[in-house]
């Protein structure tokens, strides 16, 4: 066993050239000296001798040695199995074809079985069959072939990783096509685009053009069945086909708003390239991005070290420049605080001055009156303090009248009624201070917190809801505010001296006063001038039947003078009328309302 | 009894025993006599002459020498160590130096294991014949053609915010900008003056397109907005909504009145320019589609996407034509050749080269090592990539040499952060080309008329062919 690992090392050494070969002393032999010599010949000889055409019988051995060992799964056994006869099949299952010969199953063993592969399921494969070329060679680019359609260029091979050889530049390979094939080919490829193009739009077209009908046909029927009582006698029929007319509005007659699934995509193409290598560590460090640090947000609350934080910053990045103006505002300002600073100061002597002054006058004053109060003391009195003296002493008369008068009615109601002593009482408490308007919303001011009442007394709390947990009903806001009757008679009733701020009150007076007659004279009257009444304050379009209701001519008036007279009541002073001139300008402005106005009742 | 017996280390009882094996041997009598060479050689001479002498002027089969060769092992030089183990070492390995590091198998280590294998394991294209070719013809690079460097010629400030897009008029006389401030803004080409601001997007303005068939001017934005403006009225007539999220690109077919825009909601839609209707959804992309562009040869419209496929659309179906998964990351632009029948795609890993219609992958130009934002092409070959940190890279599309590199300075007042390409455009003349970008600017680049061949040599050896199939 050793010696023959010797001999195959010596073999494969001398096969390789003239490499020195080294033994390990350990494996020495005493037999290995005696192959040298032959080996070498041997090895000498294969230089300059052709290779031999016929292999020698140990050659033959060798290679047939080699064969045997390439092909592991080519050998054949060809045993015949069979099942084991009986009394032996103990432990044995059938599950090869082969167990069960020719016969049936085993109904003593208690295993699925499938003779002759029945009742077994079927297993489809998706290999490929073998294809090979003219040349009787395996076409192994089938399976990258398989699924794509027959024009399609498929690239599989090694030669077609390998680049070309450099061609000339008018090599026939790099030539363009001529331009008769290319003028064709155009030609084609605009016919295809211009069908796709006319489907895609006469879809999105509104409007569509009924589809031609084709011209009619007309057939010559012959029956097979002749005589009188078939085909009504006849011996043939001309029959008139028309194609049935399209109604070019009718929907269509099978949904097509239904997305449809894609179909699979096609097999993929081979890859053409070595696989990707691997990242080195340099590289992999290379696409480490480092995290964005913002100072203002970090909305998962990292924490941050400073140093980035100061590199986020930015604020080693500018070099700091500062704007030579900044000195020259400091300056300025220190100048301006100077100088304002001496003012003040020079101020504060002027005043003292002023101040010390004043003092002295003040003094001057004092030692005045001192000198007429001791002037005075020596001389007589004036006579008005008499006066003053009684003047007093009536007023003090007066207060003690009304006080004991106060006592006295005091008494008197306590002896006479004391149910209506505590009303009155009370009464006296009473806050009349503030006037209660009735019927207007009373913006009360609370400093209590304000509740609301439904939510006492429940005994379930809040998350049962309003209503007791009745989500339907809707009770927060169903109700108005206030009541309608109050509020709408209050904010839209209108009051009686609205009128009178702009017509004066003669206005009314004279509506009462006047007959029909005298309004179809005034207007008859006024009507020449520029077609508007002219009352006192106001003017009014004419009507020719002026006195056929004296209220819807009030009605007319109220509108119209509404109509304009708001704005024009900001611009003058109320209670007065206004002039005429201004009047027509808003005459004008509102002239569309004014003639609503008329038309409706005209 | 019991002796003493002195501990000594592992490596010392190893030595000795070492030493012992060859005192053993040293003298061996029974060994044989080692082999002279001279005399073997001989030997050997005499033996080939006699024995083999008439097959000895056959020549010596390859294929016979290779099998010896055909597992390399791991001291071979042509293996890489790039980076960590990718997979845990298996069981009864132990985790030494030699399995800890991951392995790459080399370019050719790949393509010689390719070769070995039968081709039935390989799926190669052609049999044997095409696998003798692919191993004789060692790839050679052309030398490239030389263009004279850009420069930097213009500096438009006006936008308030990043330029997102840009258009240039049929006619050569002004572009069109769309800015993140949600403006569209029209400039004299020739001078740089503002000459128009239409305001109506509510958000950044992705997209732009000036209609050579009509006097329509097409924008798309953030907003979901797709407009048409009339440029005799400057007003909005046409909105074409649809979309359901930001629209990120459009085109306009060269020959047909459709439009062609591209959104976040991984769809690209065709639209009907007069009826405003939505001819086509194009499907199928898993992620944002970032650009799309249309010709009028087949395949009309190709996108790309972030789902880092590219998908070549049949138009008249509405249905994808090829897929191409070559690309690792996403697709962020595409730029179809103006006189060849390819195109150009650029992600942030690569950027590749196809064939069209069918896309049959043409080469890769790596290098520029950045999210590419934007590409352009002339007629010269020139093509133009612009990147997300605000690099600009000038190549020459056919030998993929990367001629020139360009960083411009953003204005004074942005920073460093904010430079970036947002889109690229030749004008139609060819000799400018303008660049938007996140500093607010809008760049003009022309030629350097004085440069010459002597002055900027192209740097070229004929061995030099770098070509990665990723």
């Amino acid at each position: 066993m050793l010696l023959r690992l010797v001999i195959s090392t010596l073999h494969r050494a001398a096969g390789s050239g003239d490499q020195p070969w080294v033994l390990p002393p350990l494996l020495a032999l005493h037999a290995y000296p005696h192959f040298q010599g032959q080996i070498h010949a041997e090895q000498q000889q294969n230089n300059y001798l052709p290779a031999p055409t016929q292999l020698s019988q140990d050659q033959l051995e060798a290679e047939e040695r080699i064969r045997t060992q390439k092909s592991y799964s080519t050998a054949l056994v060809a045993s015949r199995k069979e099942p084991p006869p009986y009394g032996h099949r103990k432990g044995w299952v059938p599950r090869a074809f082969e167990d069960f010969g020719d016969g049936g199953a085993f109904p003593e063993i208690h295993v699925a079985q499938f003779p002759l592969e029945m009742g077994r399921k079927k297993k489809t494969s998706n290999a490929l069959a073998v294809q090979v070329d003219a040349e009787g060679k395996i076409k192994y680019d089938a399976i990258a072939r398989q699924g794509q359609a027959k024009d399609k260029v498929i690239y599989s091979k090694y030669t077609d990783l390998l680049p070309k050889e450099v061609l000339n530049e008018d090599a026939s390979g790099l030539q363009k096509p001529d331009e008769e094939a290319v003028e064709e080919l155009t030609e084609k490829t605009r016919a295809a685009l211009q069908k796709q193009v006319s489907q895609k739009i006469a879809a999105a077209m509104p409007v569509r053009a009924a589809d031609k009908l084709a011209p009619a046909q007309y057939i010559r029927y012959t029956p097979s069945q002749q005589g009188v009582a078939f085909n009504s006698g006849a011996k043939q029929r001309v029959i008139r086909m028309v194609e049935m007319q399209k109604d070019p509005m009718e929907p269509p007659r099978f949904k097509i708003n239904k997305k449809i699934p894609r179909g699979p995509p096609s097999p993929p193409a081979p890859v053409m390239h070595s696989p990707s290598r691997k990242m080195t560590v340099k590289e992999q460090q290379e696409w480490k991005i480092p995290p964005c640090i913002s100072n203002w947000k970090n909305a998962k609350g990292y924490t941050i070290p400073l140093d980035k934080r100061l590199a986020a910053d930015g604020r080693g990045l500018q070099t700091v420049h500062i704007n030579e103006n900044f000195a020259k505002l400091a300056e300025a300002l220190y100048i301006a605080d100077r100088k304002a600073r001496e003012a003040v100061e020079m101020r504060a002597q002027v005043e003292k001055k002023i101040a010390q002054k004043e003092k002295e006058k003040k003094e001057e004053k004092l030692r005045d009156l001192a000198q007429k109060a001791r002037e005075q003391r020596a001389g007589i009195k004036n006579q008005h303090d008499k006066g003053d003296e009684d003047a007093e002493a009536g007023e003090r008369d007066m207060i003690r009248h009304d006080k004991r008068k106060e006592r006295q009615h005091n008494r008197n109601i306590s002896r006479a009624a004391p149910d209506k002593r505590s009303k009155l009482q009370r009464d006296q408490d009473r806050d009349i201070s503030e006037l209660i308007a009735l019927g207007k919303p009373n913006p009360r001011i609370s400093n209590e917190a304000q509740y609301d009442q439904r939510l006492f007394n429940q005994n379930k709390g809040m998350d049962s809801g309003f209503a007791g947990g009745e989500d339907e009903t809707y009770n927060v806001y169903d109700q108005p505010f206030h009541g309608a009757r109050d509020m709408a008679s209050n904010i839209y009733r209108p009051s009686k001296n609205i009128d009178k701020d702009t017509y004066a009150d003669d206005f009314d007076s004279l509506m009462r006063h006047n007959s029909g007659f005298m309004f179809g004279m005034i207007f008859g009257r006024l009507k020449v001038e520029h077609g508007l009444l002219r009352t006192k304050s106001s003017l009014v379009p004419i009507m020719d039947r002026g006195e056929k209701a004296r209220s819807s001519l009030r009605r007319i008036l109220s509108v119209w003078t509404n109509s304009w007279s708001r704005p024009s009541s900001t611009a003058a002073p109320k209670g007065r009328p206004p002039a005429t001139a201004p009047k027509t300008t808003t005459m004008t402005r509102n002239a569309g309302r004014s003639e609503s106005a008329s038309h409706s009742t005209g | 009894l019991l002796q003493d017996v002195q501990k000594h280390s592992v490596h010392t009882l190893v030595f000795r025993s070492l030493k012992r094996t060859h005192d053993m041997f040293v003298a061996d009598h029974a060994k044989a006599v080692a082999l002279d060479d001279e005399s073997h050689k001989l030997k050997l001479a005499v033996k080939l002459k006699a024995d083999y002498s008439p097959v000895l002027h056959m020549p010596v089969l390859k294929e016979g020498k290779d099998r010896m060769s055909q597992y390399p092992d791991a001291d071979d030089p042509e293996y890489l160590i790039t980076g960590t183990h990718a997979y845990p070492s298996g069981p009864g390995v132990a985790l030494t130096a030699d399995t800890k590091v991951h392995r790459n198998p080399s370019e050719s280590g790949i393509h010689s294991l390719a070769l070995a294998l039968p081709p039935s394991q390989l799926l190669l294209e052609g049999g044997g014949t095409r696998n003798s070719n692919l191993l004789r013809r060692t790839p050679v690079m052309p030398k490239p053609q030389w263009h004279p460097p850009w420069k930097l010629f213009r500096v438009i400030s006006g936008h308030l915010g990043w330029v997102r897009s840009i258009a240039v008029e049929p006619g050569n006389q002004w572009f069109v900008t769309g800015s993140a401030d949600r403006t569209i803004k029209i400039w004299d080409l020739a001078s740089g003056k503002l000459k128009l601001s239409l305001t109506g997007h509510i958000s950044t303005v992705r997209g732009v397109a000036v209609s050579s068939r009509s006097p329509y001017l097409f924008s798309c934005g953030e907003d979901k907005q797709v407009k048409c403006w009339d440029l005799e009225y400057n007003k909005v007539i046409r909105h074409y909504h649809g979309h359901l999220s930001a629209v990120y690109d459009l085109d306009l077919h060269p020959t047909i009145d459709v439009l062609m825009t591209c959104s976040r909601d991984a769809t690209a839609r065709v639209w009907d320019i007069r009826t405003k209707a939505n001819v086509h959804t194009l499907t199928g992309h898993t992620n944002t589609v970032a650009t799309v562009r249309c010709q009028a040869a087949e395949p009309q419209v190709i996108t790309g996407s972030h789902d880092s496929t590219i998908r070549l659309w049949d138009l008249i179906a509405g249905k994808t034509r090829a897929t191409l998964t070559n690309h690792k990351k996403s697709v962020r632009t595409l730029v179809m050749h103006p006189r060849q029948y390819t195109f150009a795609s650029g992600s942030a890993d690569n950027i590749k080269q196809w064939m069209f219609p069918d896309g049959n992958f043409i080469q890769n130009l790596s290098g520029h090592n950045a999210i590419i934002n934007t590409l352009a092409v002339n007629s010269d070959g020139v093509l133009v990539s612009g990147a997300d940190n605000g690099t600009i890279h000038m190549w020459d599309w056919r030998t993929g040499y990367n001629f020139q590199r360009i960083h411009a300075a953003v204005q004074p007042g942005s920073l460093d952060s904010e430079s970036g390409i947002f889109a690229c455009v030749f004008d139609h003349s060819e000799s400018r080309l303008i660049t938007a970008e996140a500093d607010k600017t809008i760049k003009v680049y022309k030629e350097d008329e004085t440069a010459t061949e002597e002055s900027h040599p192209v740097n070229w050896k004929p061995e030099i062919l770098k070509r990665k199939r990723y």
